[in-house]
């Protein structure tokens, strides 16, 4: 009995909370309110509430084709992998203190994880043959390199203080919430994460306005409707992990908070990060490739390294 | 790294109309860019050999829709000189203040298509609601808010009552403001600058080789405006400030259109303010007696000229059209040689193209 | 930052209080002016079928269908109109003008095309002995 009740409760927490049903209706959530916030700050209505999902379900119903010359197993094997692996993330990022999974190094896994759907969207772009794809795809491995030094160092830094590379024990662990011991480090989890998920002002790999839609010009159908969800998903996951390294989880601390109230808590911290990311790609023009290169060395890698050092020092 | 040809258009989400570059690049530098136009060729100056000039007024409102009003009004303009007939003050004033709001509006769509191809979609948004007001204003007016059909020969076929003036009065406020706001945004924004300053450096030198007109002239030091130099009542009895830049760029050009808005809001004012009374329109032969006549106006993006030649009947025997855009397309090879690849949709912003004006 | 971005800010916030400037059509309704130019209709006591406003037509939307004793149809072919409205300015007993209507679908052309003014044969007049 105690096996089965034991086999039931994690195939629960594998497959609806926090698992895999949990995080699609999240991204579909945040991808909705993405959109209507943007949407009101320029002026507009916005979608209504169910326009992801009907996304999603009219992609599911279009043709599935990719051109002469591509690699049509890659082409399949690479939307899958992304989605595969943040969700495999997702397993190990607590949501409002229950985690499916948790040990020592989990962080690490969690960002390598995280850092695999960038190498597939630069696949993708190689390997449907088309010029825009191909220059989306090496836009896209430029900007990689960009922003992923700095947004590493400075995920690096809660654990440095927390002194553990677990991630429900960094919550556990942080006196206060890590905003106001590391600023530095949330401002640059936060453009990393920008940069991370393509968006603007960082969305120089899928300009629009200059290679259609970059590497995955050439996709349409159920893989495009893969890649969305894993853009969704990667976002929900990415907002949560800052939530739990930067600002407590579900912890309070200056007004003592219920039991209860704990998991709204949460929720209202990882709306203020949507919030904040859609008004930065609100605020900014689309920078260009040279540009945020230089951003990304002259500027955020040093300050991410002067952040660690802080951070040594402070532990001692 | 090698090279590789990028096709930009004839589809593509960057262009409004279509046209054909096929840019070379390698890695993110343009080596050459070749163009190819005449996707939207149809053919007007042939069919408006076919056609009567009442007929013809309403041919030429379509070579594009953004300057609708400017080529009714040049047309109307060298066909009332072929017929020596004098247009009502009214008629003049009320075609004059639609060519301001014609201008206002273009460039608000100009700075939406600019922030667009920069990725500012903010800014395309606040400019084309701002660009609302002026459709409403052009649509209470005339019954169109795109093609406008205002003008007949002899004059103008709407007239503006008293209660209709302060109505439009009442929305230039909200538009005054509203657009203020906009372009002093504009004017300060870092990356919006960071991404046009220095690029597509169009010099004087070039500009009057190949000669271009328009904001795209006048941001590059040439002091060319057609309402100062070929006026035509009432811009002879207006002031009109002509608004110069001489560092040829991008930015430059952002700069002499989002000034020339400002002063297009004050001209309409005033024309608004000084209408005359009396009739709006003075009635037109069918027959246009033989004879060549010329009329040039300042359309939004230059000089639009028109020719005409009549042979004694009720169809032009030869209208011919110099747009402003077709000259400046001309430069873009040039403008696109060594710029960044992202710069490319920049630099076609910049030059304020219309195709459907340059191949009729 | 704040610095380099207060105008836009400023405009955000206002914006994000403010009014919506788009509308959920159709299911809001939109206000069209007065005057606006839609699809044409004609007053068949004023026709007179002189056949102005058809050679006047930009588009040759308009057609006269002449029958006998001083029968006529007109014609209108609303996929070639422009909603230019030269056919009004061009009548001389104000019969053809422009409403507000636009939205004129139908399923096949034929459908679409409109029978504006349909005027019967004039009665044989009676001679008197």
């Amino acid at each position: 009995m105690m096996i089965v009740s034991e086999t039931l409760s994690a195939l629960f927490s594998v497959l609806v909370f926090p698992g895999l049903a949990f995080c699609v209706i999240c991204a579909l959530a945040f991808e909705w309110l993405d959109r209507v916030i943007i949407a009101r700050l320029q002026g507009r209505v916005g979608p209504p509430w169910y326009q992801p999902v009907a996304d999603l379900i009219k992609l599911l119903a279009k043709e599935d084709i990719l051109p002469t010359g591509a690699s049509h197993t890659v082409g399949a094997v690479l939307p899958l992998l992304s989605l595969a692996s943040v969700l495999t993330a997702a397993l190990y990022v607590p949501v409002a203190g229950h985690v499916v999974s948790s040990f020592e190094g989990d962080l690490i896994v969690v960002l390598f994880l995280l850092s695999l759907p960038a190498l597939a969207y630069f696949m993708a772009g190689w390997v449907s043959v088309g010029v825009y794809s191909v220059v989306g795809g090496s836009r896209s491995l430029l900007q990689y390199f960009s922003y992923e030094v700095p947004f590493l160092m400075a995920l690096a830094t809660p654990a440095i203080l927390a002194d553990s590379w677990r991630i429900s024990a960094i919550v556990a662990r942080q006196p206060t919430w890590g905003v106001f011991t590391m600023p530095l480090g949330f401002l640059l989890a936060v453009v990393g994460l920008i940069g991370k998920l393509k968006r603007d002002p960082f969305d120089i790999p899928k300009a629009a306005s200059e290679v259609v839609a970059g590497p995955l010009t050439e996709y349409s159908g159920r893989k495009l409707a893969l890649w969305h969800l894993t853009v969704d998903v990667q976002t929900v996951v990415g907002i949560m992990l800052l939530v739990n390294l930067f600002l407590g989880g579900d912890t309070s601390t200056f007004v003592p908070v219920a039991g209860w109230a704990a998991p709204l808590l949460f929720a209202a911290k990882a709306l203020g990060i949507l919030a904040a990311l859609a008004l930065a790609s609100v605020l900014y023009a689309r920078l260009r490739i040279d540009q945020l290169a230089q951003l990304g060395w002259r500027v955020l890698a040093p300050l991410a390294l002067a952040q660690i050092l802080v951070a040594l020092w402070m532990v001692g | 790294m090698d090279r590789m040809t990028i096709p930009i258009g004839p589809q593509h989400p960057l262009l409004k109309e279509p046209m054909s570059f096929n840019v070379t690049v390698e890695g993110e530098r343009v080596l050459e860019a070749t163009m190819r136009l005449g996707y939207v060729h149809r053919g007007i100056e042939k069919l408006a050999e076919r056609r009567t000039y009442i007929q013809v007024v309403h041919l030429v409102e379509r070579i594009c829709g953004i300057c609708s009003h400017v080529h009714t009004t040049t047309f109307c303009d060298a066909v009332e000189s072929l017929l020596g007939l004098e247009v009502p003050r009214r008629a003049q004033y009320i075609r004059a203040l639609l060519c301001e709001l014609e201008r206002v509006h273009s460039h608000l769509l100009w700075l939406g298509v600019l922030a667009k191809n920069v990725g500012f979609d903010t800014v395309f948004m606040y400019s084309w609601r701002d660009r609302e007001i002026v459709l409403d204003i052009m649509e209470g007016l005339s019954g169109g808010r795109v093609s406008h059909a205002v003008n007949m020969i002899g004059g103008v076929r709407i007239d503006l009552d008293d209660e209709h003036v302060r109505g439009i009065l009442e929305r230039f406020d909200t538009l005054e403001r509203q657009v203020d706001r906009a372009l002093v945004l504009v004017e300060h924004e870092r990356t919006l600058r960071a991404r046009t300053q220095g690029v597509g450096v169009l010099t004087p030198e070039d500009v009057r080789r190949y000669c271009v007109v328009g904001p795209t002239a006048r941001a590059s030091g040439v002091d060319v405006d057609m309402r100062r130099d070929a006026p035509r009542p009432p811009y002879d009895e207006l002031d009109v400030n002509v608004i110069l830049h001489d560092a040829g760029d991008v930015w430059a050009r952002t700069l002499v259109r989002t000034q020339e808005t400002r002063e297009s809001l004050r001209l309409c004012r005033n024309l608004l303010a000084n209408l005359p009374e009396g009739p709006t329109a003075a009635r037109a032969r069918r027959r246009v007696p033989a004879g060549e006549a010329v009329a040039r106006s300042e359309a939004p993006r230059g000089e639009v000229f028109y020719y005409v030649r009549s042979d004694g009947s009720d169809t032009p025997a030869r209208l011919k059209v110099r747009t402003p855009t077709l000259p400046t397309l001309a430069t873009l090879p040039g403008q696109l040689d060594g710029v960044a690849f992202a710069d490319v949709p920049v630099v076609l912003a910049g030059v304020d193209l219309c195709i459907a004006c340059a191949d009729r | 930052m704040a610095r380099y971005s207060s105008p836009l800010l400023a405009e955000l916030l206002r914006t994000l209080f403010g009014k919506r400037i788009t509308v959920r059509y159709p299911y809001a309704p939109v206000e069209l002016p007065e005057g606006y130019r839609g699809l044409v209709v004609a007053d068949p006591d004023l026709c007179r079928g002189c056949g102005l406003c058809v050679r006047d037509c930009p588009a040759d939307a308009l057609e006269l269908v002449k029958g006998e004793n001083g029968a006529f149809q007109l014609i209108l072919h609303p996929e070639r109109c422009a909603y230019c409205g030269q056919c009004e300015m061009s009548c001389h007993f104000g019969s053809i003008r422009l409403t507000s209507a636009f939205k004129p679908g139908a399923a096949t052309k034929e459908e679409l095309t409109t029978v504006l003014v349909d005027h019967p044969a004039d009665e044989p007049v009676e001679e008197d002995a």
